[in-house]
């Protein structure tokens, strides 16, 4: 992944976003919400929480609360692999919060020309999730709406 | 010297004034003739104004000023205290308040003139200079004043004589004079009430400087600018105006008490006689030297003396940010320290007895440190309780009943972030208090209860916990009537309501928008309020209780913890997961046989010495999986809220420890079985109850 090293000299135009694997699907998460991605660790459950909230994990001495975006987005629950990471956003005002992907595979820049808006709509409610995809090459890239993540409403 | 460095001690002080002069008025409401309460609202405002002009802040200075005129008629006597003149002085207490509140905004005073609460100042000085009797004019008297001081120029006030110079400044002062300039010798007093002297000087110093350039001061300039000085300083100017000029310019700058001055054309001489003396006599100078600073000694004592300010209460004022983040290395040493002692435990008899030894000293070592930081946090509720006064007067006005606050306990700590939080819910419940709470003057007199309700509030440490009650004399709760409002808003149903207990009726009044209010008033009873309180105080880690008793009053019993951040808890394990729960709330732990459980309305419950506790699984309660089969025993942690005790099973103890409470963020929600979260030795995560809950 070393040729893709963040480049700070990226003009306004682009976009940097990590691509994860969630399910059998590829989806982009902005660079800039992201504070970090750690290995799988042991989640300490929180008693009546939501039911996409498995719960919480130390996170440097801090506690960061996970959530697994597969529940969230009405998929299966989460199989826990060598491969599954927890990507830590942090939100303005909100502090920081663990989702968990099946997999990081790379870092993509996007120029605005390269992200059509989401045409698709299958009906399903995950739809809210995607607000454009974007073209890397050969393959296509859901690109993931934060907002829709930390929303407080159950999508399911 | 940069004038804002003063802004944050202009702030500070300013509302420390606005605070006196607002007890103040509120005793001169009730005694007018107390002439110890007027000099003191006169010496405040007064300060006040110098503060305001220091800073530059023209429209403030301007209403202080006028409201000090006020006072002076007052205290004169031409000017008698009655409720009007109350009434206007409150509302210029407000407006100060209100360029106060600018200030710390955007540094800037606002726009407002207030021209108003002016004119009605001036309207009131007007009517005391028209009463016939003993009419000198306030003009005069002053006037006179001035001349007095003038007139009394000693020799001692002549303290620039005094100015010890080295050889550089000597070559300079000589160099200035033969390029023409007038030497002036300066000694300028500031009045004993000057509270910013530094900004003093130094507006002194950029007026005389505007004519010429300062040769020598006396203490140093760097000694000036950190107060170090008493009520005078001296410094050498040198000029090409007249003496005339210059001396205007300084006495120009107001709390100025009076300025010397003279030219120094001997000045050579003096210098040569010095120099003489000094070659003559070795010892000499270091007699002077000596008696110098004696004597400097001396007169700062007495004007500690004259401000009456205590020598032994040495404060640092702290960035509240710089406290947080010691308080987080305390707690960050404190997860190390457990980590440490969960090693040293899991290794069992490995490790040598030194090494525990060592661990505990760590342990008290951290543990000092926390208390010493928690200290530091410390704040008395004073600062929040102090404005109540004021605001029961007012609401006294507006509701036209008659009441009065009594507090008690107002020095009572509590960690600052509770304190400045805790403000809020209380005037609620005072407001609560004087609208619903009290009685109409009439209706009291007819109960044959006296005219004046009392409203009080009262603050004291129990334990870990503070205890600030809050209540009325007034006519307490009518629980049937809460009832019949809950059945008719449909909040409970009528089979519901027969069940309920006395105190559960009572806790609805705690429900979002359940107001009892018969009519909207601008108090309370718009439905925002006891619920308002309720989650304001269960935010700060505590708790919030009622007690009334129907014709002699309520009384709400808040109760917060003393400190925030980290807590004694008692950990436990159900399953596999580990649990904390405050130990302040424990009361014991039992160890009961399955057997002795009994049934009281199909729920468990169980006996013991006397009274009966009910029971709560809290593996049901925090849905993990059912045991699959029950052991014969059971741990009982029993915890208690007032008087009421609920036993909570738990599979095993693990032990006491001290825990660092963390937030589970804003995105977990609908949690209120758990407050937190905690990090344990081996960097597991840990759920805080809060048994309260439970109850």
């Amino acid at each position: 992944m070393s040729d893709l090293m963040i480049d700070t000299t990226v003009d306004k135009q682009t976009k940097q976003y990590i691509v994860v694997q969630i399910g059998s699907e590829k989806y982009g998460i902005d660079i800039s919400y992201i504070d970090n991605i750690v290995r799988m660790q042991k989640i300490t459950r929180v008693p009546k929480a939501q039911v996409y909230f498995p719960g919480i994990i130390n996170l440097r001495g801090e506690v960061v609360p996970v959530m697994s975006i597969r529940i969230k987005m009405g998929l299966e629950k989460d199989e826990i692999t060598n491969t599954s990471r927890i990507i830590i956003l942090k939100i303005e005002d909100r502090g920081m919060l663990g989702v968990i992907v099946d997999a990081v595979s790379e870092v993509v820049t996007l120029s605005t020309d390269q992200i059509e808006p989401n045409n698709v709509q299958s009906g399903h409610a995950r739809d809210n999730f995607i607000n454009g995809i974007g073209k890397s090459g050969e393959q296509l890239i859901s690109l993931l709406e934060i907002n829709a993540i930390i929303d407080e409403k159950d999508n399911v | 010297m940069d004038i804002s460095q003063y802004l944050e001690i202009f702030i500070d002080e300013s509302a420390e004034h606005l605070q006196t002069l607002s007890d103040c008025i509120m005793t001169l409401e009730k005694e007018p003739d107390n002439k110890d309460t007027i000099n003191e609202v006169f010496r405040a405002a007064h300060s006040l104004k110098g503060m305001a002009g220091t800073m530059g802040f023209k429209r403030m200075q301007h209403l202080t000023h006028d409201m000090e005129n006020v006072f002076q008629e007052v205290r004169s006597d031409k000017l008698s205290v009655d409720s009007s003149m109350i009434d206007l002085l409150f509302k210029c207490l407000d407006a100060i308040e209100g360029y106060l509140d600018n200030v710390k905004a955007s540094s800037d005073e606002g726009k407002e003139d207030n021209e108003l609460i002016i004119k009605e100042l001036n309207n009131a000085i007007a009517r005391a200079n028209n009463k016939p009797a003993d009419d000198t004019p306030a003009a005069a008297e002053s006037g006179s004043e001035g001349t007095a001081a003038s007139a009394n120029v000693k020799e001692s006030d002549k303290q620039y004589l005094e100015i010890e110079l080295d050889d550089a400044d000597r070559k300079k002062i000589n160099e200035l004079k033969e390029a023409g300039q007038h030497i002036y010798g300066m000694t300028v007093r500031i009045q004993s009430e000057c509270l910013l002297k530094a900004a003093r000087a130094f507006l002194v110093f950029r007026a005389v400087e505007e004519f010429g350039q300062i040769v020598v001061y006396q203490p140093s300039s760097q000694d000036i600018e950190d107060e170090k000085f008493d009520l005078t300083f001296s410094f050498y100017l040198a000029s090409a105006e007249s003496l005339d000029v210059v001396k205007k310019a300084a006495e120009n700058v107001s709390e100025i008490d009076a300025v010397f001055a003279e030219e120094l054309n001997d000045f050579s001489e003096r210098v040569e006689e010095e120099k003489e003396a000094e070659e003559e006599t070795k010892p000499a100078p270091v007699e002077k030297k000596a008696a110098a600073p004696a004597k400097k000694e001396d007169s700062q004592a007495q004007a500690k003396k004259a401000v009456g300010k205590p020598a032994t209460n040495r404060t640092v004022r702290v960035d509240i940010e710089k406290l947080d983040a010691l308080m987080n290395q305390v707690s960050e040493l404190i997860i190390a320290k457990n980590s440490l002692v969960s090693i040293s435990s899991s290794e069992g008899g490995n490790s040598s007895q030194s090494f525990h030894e060592q661990i505990e000293y760590l342990e008290r070592i951290t543990t000092n440190l926390h208390e010493s930081v928690m200290k530091v946090r410390m704040v008395p509720i004073e600062s929040v309780v102090n404005k109540f006064p004021r605001m029961i007067r007012d609401l006294s006005r507006t509701l036209n009943k008659k009441m009065e606050l009594v507090m008690t306990g107002e020095d009572t700590e509590l960690d600052r972030t509770v304190v400045d939080q805790i403000g809020d819910p209380l005037q609620h419940l005072l407001r609560n208090s004087a609208d619903h709470g009290l009685e109409d003057t009439a209706l009291r007199i007819k109960r044959g209860k006296p005219e004046v309700g009392n409203i009080f509030l009262n603050a004291y440490q129990e334990g870990n916990n503070v205890i600030i009650q809050v209540g009325d004399d007034g006519n307490g709760i009518d629980v049937e009537a809460v009832k019949n409002k809950a059945i008719e808003r449909g909040t409970i149903t009528e089979e519901q309501a027969e069940s309920m207990t006395q105190k559960e009726i009572i806790n609805l009044l705690f429900l979002p928008s359940f107001s009892m209010a018969k009519k909207i008033t601008d108090i309370s009873g718009r439905g925002v309020g006891l619920d308002v309180v309720k989650s304001g105080i269960e935010q700060l880690g505590g708790d919030v209780d009622v007690k009334t008793s129907i014709g002699e009053g309520t009384t709400f019993s808040v109760r917060l913890p003393l400190t925030l951040a980290i807590i004694q808890a008692l950990m436990v394990e159900i399953r596999d997961e580990k649990y904390a729960i405050a130990l302040g709330s424990i009361s014991n732990i039992e160890n009961i046989p399955v057997t002795e459980i009994k049934y009281v309305q199909a729920k468990e419950v169980m006996h013991l010495r006397g009274s009966v506790i009910p029971l709560v699984r809290l593996d049901k309660v925090l849905d993990i999986e059912p045991m699959e089969v029950e052991p014969e025993n059971l741990t009982v942690v029993i915890v208690k809220r007032g008087d009421s005790q609920v036993g909570l099973v738990v599979d095993n103890l693990i032990g006491q420890q001290e825990i660092v409470i963390k937030s589970l963020g804003k995105y977990i929600n609908g949690n209120k079985l758990i407050s937190g979260a905690t990090i344990l030795g081996d960097g597991e995560v840990a759920l805080i109850l809060d048994a309260n809950t439970l109850m």
